[in-house]
């Protein structure tokens, strides 16, 4: 079976390819059958590599798999080969088997848009592209993925072109994510330099052997590689583009900017955690921007008045979480926090799609409400994604996988009394938008009418989606709570196991109890600010600093406007005196000088035999005279 | 001829210089006293440029008829063939039977290709 | 004479015999499937042949040698003159003129080029460049009735008789220094002097004439163009690939069993021609509108390209030749091919307006070509890249800093007009050509076939160069015990 290894990002392609040759040409049950079919297949043959992968047993089980060698020539032997370890399982799970869903939603979400069969083309390029990333051996290839991944970010969410706000939005996407991207590369380039080669594993073999802890090329190498994570997830300061990105359709939003590509910055960092490790600065550094960006994030949150956006505020407060838990080493919670969050948040989108196409293309809150009775099965289902979001104790995942980190964030090595209160002060934040929005949306007056009701094959994704964010934590329970450890236990050959500190062992369900309560107490904070009593709300728009305050937030923290004048307006002026472009005028003065070459060398070429003939022994007398030289 | 690469010096090349002065000195010297000892004798047929005999009056690029460079194409193959069954004939017991097999070889492929020619009618001049 | 000479030659007589045949069969009746049949049938029949010798080396003294390169270059002369074949038909079915000799006369220089790389004797090696040149001559201008087909002809004629004459007086020379014609010997000569005499290395210089104007290499090159130009477009592509490539086979072998690769004047001679072809060559075509003028261009300067890899003149070096040539190959087949694909009955397809807007006509034949003009570029993933890394490699192995420089700087040259093509096909038209009078479909049926096989093979080999490699590795290994 692992024989099959490469057949699962080569559906995806295949399915690409043929819908980009003659997507137009197929009628629509087919072209869904071909892109929702083939990232389906590609899900049944990763459970199947997953299932025998478990019962591998205890030995860190590997497949490796050389699809392709191109050629090897005087030892460089260039080539394709599939990595496929616990990590990449985690993530080619997810990514199949979600994005199998959301491809199954997209038939119906996308069922009367005249892009079907491009909407489909990208996005099975999207997961073909998603899977090369996570699965390569080595960083070429996994940066081939990333920027496969980012090129399609941009076409999807420029994927209503006619309106120009979405192409500048993908614009902004493409060029933000770029910054992080150039900051990969070079990081690349150098451990290229130091090693001779990107092949992770043996980077990873070598590293520590090289580099003593804290020595300054890891440190740079690691800041290098955490800035083109920053820029992929969205993370403080390159986070500008996320919100904007909802332009794209739902689904995307769903499947990109949630559930995966966003988390290819967690994945690069746990991927390359050998060095991390080797650069305690940079580690801090990635706990600092988990907990700044999820405090910052989730108080823009509190404010938008968009779903989607408030959605993709989100997003990045969840994922500045993720990061929090790498900082502080603890790896595993950080990619089951991932895992939990591309279910629950998956979800949470994909309901929002419900009933944004439900209310005919209306994603503004306050023109909602009431749909708790319009929309039964998406009231539910989105329910359930926002308790497992605001972590609501017990019964949700996303409680199991937030506490975890909380708790590493004090009780671990790396972690302080700092980043622990970031952490809860966020998930307080959290559990206040997240309930905000759900009261706003589905409870009051209804204010619009529904048009669309949504079908079956909307609502079944919702519902398996929904049943793993409530079910889906029970794999990893707290030692002092179950303690069920099958998650952990996965990873841990890979990814070093974190200790908890000894003095605080026994004090663990103080933490917890903690963050139920102050989870519970946000959602409190919402009910009355929200549902009971709304002349709060009132009272205090009334005052000028809560208007400030929320238009700033509303701006996302006006970090757009904080770049506009520190980046764009100098390179825009810089561009308008550089407007004829000097350095091109060097390349055009080789053109030129090519282009005399050209025509002096064309006047040999007369056509006449004699001096063909004079050529050929003047030719002669060249050669005679070179070979008779001392 | 030959010489160490470390002592070429500008009076090596004298006997080059010489030689060209020889050669050009020996054109010039020829032309000019052809020029100056030849008996001159002008008349209409000696002034008329020499053309194998045809007539050297009007067009140059008259159309010669094919069938004459084909005669003389095949002439010339024939002849060669002679000339490589001459020293054959002559080292027959020599050669044995090798070479007598040999012969029959070439002897077989240039009747063959003589066959052709007379089956496209080359050797037909009307 | 033994036996099992001629098993060993038996490629070279089944092309004679078929030579025969053809001849026969057209002096009792001329029917053009009959002889197309009879020469691809004798094609398949001798590369048959040729793959029961394993690459062991076996002498026939005191003119040949069967050994690994040679048998490379014979299957590689073999081969490529099969496709020739496949595309001649169409093509010449097309015209009023008599068929049936084109294919006598394509046999017979295909026999000259296998005479060529399989000669070790200056003999054996000036006979092999006669057949050869002798059928070009007609080959060139076989289509007489058309305007151009005389002067390319003529022009063909007088320079190589020239350049013939130069070849043949650099063997006096060399023979008159070394008392021997067989490349062994003048090897073991020169081992035992330790300066050559003035005398010789005139020869060397010499005969690099010969060579190098049967190679179209700068300054002999200037032919080029106005031949391919002139000649049947199927011709070209023999002239291109196999007339090339048999000189190429013969010089490697050469310089390998002399030992040549000592000497830093010839050397030094190598290192110009190969600068100043990749130069003129690329220059020449950047605004070049006659495609069948621009290809020969661009021939110009992927020979300068093989010949830094001959340079490097070692194992790899070789292996990189070879590589390249079977790309070169399948390359200029495939781009000629297609000229002789969209030809008529008046004239070839050479004008760039000819392509304008092709792919919107003929999408496969556009892709064909946009295939094998990316190939020629040296884009990846097709087999002219990794035969340019190829080369590339073996400059850098043997240092050759400023080959690699120049070869770098041209294929960025070379991308320009090669792009140029390409863009000219995928343009949109306003107005709608005249379409072509098509032959019968099943008439070109052998030429699409020939092109679908040469796309499929320029990707194959760029996807998975191993398997080539592998074979050209297992069969240099007898050549090359010298290195």
């Amino acid at each position: 079976m692992e024989n099959l290894l490469w057949l699962v990002p080569a559906l995806p392609f295949a399915g690409a390819l043929i819908l980009i040759i003659t997507g137009t040409r197929l009628s629509r049950p087919l072209v869904s059958l071909i892109g929702v079919g083939s990232v389906g297949v590609s899900a049944l043959l990763t459970l199947i590599l997953g299932s025998q992968f478990l019962s591998a047993g205890p030995t860190e089980p590997v497949y490796q798999q050389v699809v392709w060698q191109w050629f090897s020539v005087e030892g460089f032997n260039p080539g394709i080969a599939f990595h496929l370890d616990a990590l990449s399982m985690v993530f080619i799970f997810v990514i199949t088997f979600v994005g199998f869903l959301i491809h199954l939603y997209s038939t119906a979400y996308m069922a009367d848009d005249d892009g079907f069969a491009r909407f489909f083309a990208y996005l099975n390029l999207f997961v073909g592209s998603m899977l090369v990333l996570v699965l390569a051996d080595n960083l070429v290839l996994l940066y081939l993925g990333w920027e496969g991944v980012g090129l399609c970010s941009y076409l999807l969410i420029g994927f209503w072109y006619k309106e120009p706000a979405n192409g500048y939005a993908a614009r902004k996407a493409f060029i933000i994510t770029r910054v992080g991207d150039t900051a990969l590369a070079i990081g690349l380039f150098m451990l290229f330099q130091l090693f001779g080669t990107l092949h992770i594993q043996t980077i990873a073999t070598e590293a520590p052997q090289t580099w003593a802890v804290g020595s300054q090329a890891a440190t740079i190498i690691a800041f290098l590689l955490l800035g083109g994570a920053v820029g992929k997830s969205g993370q403080l300061p390159l986070q500008t583009w996320l919100p904007d990105a909802m332009a794209g359709p739902t689904p995307v939003s769903a499947l990109i900017h949630a559930a995966t590509m966003v988390t290819a910055g967690v994945y690069l960092i746990t991927r390359m955690h050998v060095i991390f490790e080797l650069a305690p600065t940079a580690m801090l550094t990635v706990a600092i921007i988990g907990a700044v960006t999820l405090l910052i994030a989730g108080c823009a949150a509190l404010a938008q008045s968009d779903l989607k956006r408030v959605l993709a505020y989100s997003t990045i407060s969840q994922i500045g979480y993720m990061f929090l838990a790498l900082g502080v080493g603890a790896w595993s919670a950080g990619i089951f926090h991932f895992m939990i969050h591309a279910f629950f948040k998956a979800l949470l989108f994909l309901s929002a799609g419900a009933i944004i196409i439900s209310l005919h293309h209306e994603q503004n809150m306050f023109r909602m409400g009431g749909l708790r009775k319009l929309l039964p099965a998406v009231f539910w289902t989105f329910l359930i994604g926002s308790a497992s979001l605001a972590a609501l104790p017990l019964i949700t995942a996303g409680f199991y996988s937030k506490d975890q980190i909380l708790w590493y964030a004090m009780a671990g090595e790396r972690g302080n009394t700092w980043l622990y209160l970031a952490g809860l002060l966020g998930a307080f934040i959290t559990a206040i938008y997240t309930f905000r929005m759900v009261f706003i949306t589905f409870y009051g007056a209804p204010k619009s009418h529904v048009t669309h009701p949504p079908g079956p094959i909307i609502t079944v994704p919702l519902i398996i989606l929904a049943v793993l964010s409530l079910l889906g934590g029970f794999i990893e329970l707290p030692h002092n709570f179950g303690h069920v450890v099958l998650f952990s236990d996965f990873l841990t050959p890979l990814l070093p196991a974190i200790h908890a500190n000894d003095a605080l062992g026994t004090s663990e369900w103080i933490f917890q109890l903690v963050a139920a309560i102050i989870s519970l107490s946000g959602v409190y904070l919402a009910y009355v600010f929200y549902l009971q009593k709304p002349a709060l709300q009132a009272n205090m728009e009334q005052s000028s600093l809560f208007r400030a305050v929320h238009r700033f937030w509303y701006s996302g923290w006006g970090f757009d406007k904080l770049y506009d004048t520190l980046f764009v307006r100098p390179y825009v002026f810089l561009a308008r005196i550089n407007k004829n472009d000097i350095i091109d005028k060097i390349y055009a003065a080789l053109a030129a000088i090519a282009q005399v070459l050209n025509r002096s060398l064309a006047q040999t070429q007369s056509g006449i035999l004699r001096w063909y003939m004079m050529g050929v022994v003047v030719g002669a007398l060249l050669i005679i005279t070179l070979s008779l030289l001392p | 001829m030959e010489t160490t690469a470390t002592t070429h010096l500008p009076s090596d090349y004298l006997p080059i210089l010489i030689q060209f002065a020889a050669a050009l000195g020996f054109v010039i010297f020829a032309i000019v006293v052809t020029h100056l000892i030849g008996p001159k004798r002008h008349s209409k047929v000696k002034d008329a440029a020499w053309e194998c005999g045809v007539e050297s009056v009007g067009n140059a690029r008259t159309p010669v008829s094919y069938k004459y460079f084909m005669t003389a194409i095949l002439f010339v193959i024939f002849d060669v063939e002679v000339i490589f069954l001459y020293p054959w004939a002559v080292n027959f017991r020599g050669l044995g039977m090798e070479g007598f097999i040999q012969m029959i070889v070439f002897m077989t492929m240039l009747m063959l290709g003589f066959y052709y020619v007379i089956k496209k009618g080359i050797l037909k001049w009307e | 004479m033994r036996l099992s000479d001629l098993y060993f030659l038996m490629p070279l007589l089944i092309l004679v015999g078929a030579a025969t045949l053809n001849m026969l069969v057209v002096a009792v009746k001329r029917n053009h499937k009959v002889i197309f049949g009879i020469t691809i049938v004798a094609h398949l029949v001798a590369v048959f042949t040729l793959l029961q010798l394993n690459g062991s080396s076996y002498q026939i003294p005191p003119f040949f040698v069967m050994d690994g390169w040679g048998i490379f270059n014979l299957g590689l002369i073999l081969l490529t003159s099969l496709f020739v074949t496949l595309l001649s038909y169409a093509y010449f079915e097309q015209r009023e003129e008599r068929k049936e000799e084109y294919y006598l006369l394509l046999i017979l220089a295909t026999l000259g080029a296998c005479v060529l790389v399989i000669s070790q004797h200056f003999m054996a090696l000036f006979l092999g460049l006669e057949i050869l040149s002798v059928a070009l001559y007609s080959l060139i201008a076989y289509l007489r009735t058309r305007e151009r087909s005389d002067e390319a002809g003529i022009k063909y004629l007088i320079l190589a008789a020239l350049s013939s004459a130069f070849l043949l007086f650099g063997m006096a020379l060399v023979y008159a220094v070394t008392g021997t014609m067989s490349f062994p010997e003048i090897g073991v000569y020169l081992q035992s002097v330790s300066e050559l005499p003035l005398l010789l290395l005139t020869g060397f210089g010499l005969m690099i004439v010969g060579i190098g104007f049967k190679l179209g290499i700068v300054p002999f090159h200037m032919w080029a163009p106005d031949v391919y130009e002139g000649a049947p477009a199927p011709v070209t592509a023999f002239i291109a690939t196999v007339s090339k490539g048999g000189m190429m086979g013969l010089l490697i072998r050469f310089f390998s069993q002399a030992d040549a690769y000592r000497y830093a004047n010839l050397m030094l001679i190598f290192t110009i021609i190969a600068i100043a072809s990749m130069l003129a060559g690329n220059l020449l075509a950047l605004r070049q509108k006659n495609i069948k003028r621009l290809l020969a261009y661009s021939s110009i300067a992927h020979l300068g390209y093989i010949l830094v890899a001959f340079l490097a003149g070692n194992r790899l070096g070789v292996e990189a030749v070879s590589f390249y040539l079977v790309a070169y190959f399948i390359t200029s087949l495939g781009a000629f091919g297609v000229v002789a694909l969209l030809s008529d009955t008046e004239r070839d397809a050479d004008q760039l307006e000819d392509y304008r807007g092709l792919f919107w006509r003929r999408p496969a034949t556009a892709a064909v070509f946009t295939a094998m003009l990316l190939s020629l570029a040296g884009i990846p993933l097709t087999a002219g890249f990794v035969g340019k890394f190829y080369i590339l490699a073996s400059g850098v192995n043997t240092q050759q800093w400023l080959l690699v420089l120049m070869l770098v700087l041209n294929s960025v040259i070379g991308l320009y007009y090669y792009i140029k093509v390409i863009a000219a096909m995928f343009a949109q038209t306003k107005s709608v050509q005249e379409r072509r009078k098509v032959l019968h479909p099943a008439l070109s049926f052998a030429s699409g076939g020939a092109m679908a096989i040469l796309g499929l093979l320029l990707i194959w080999i760029g996807v998975y160069p191993t398997s080539l490699v592998q074979l050209i590795r297992g069969l240099l290994a007898t050549f090359m015990t010298t290195f």
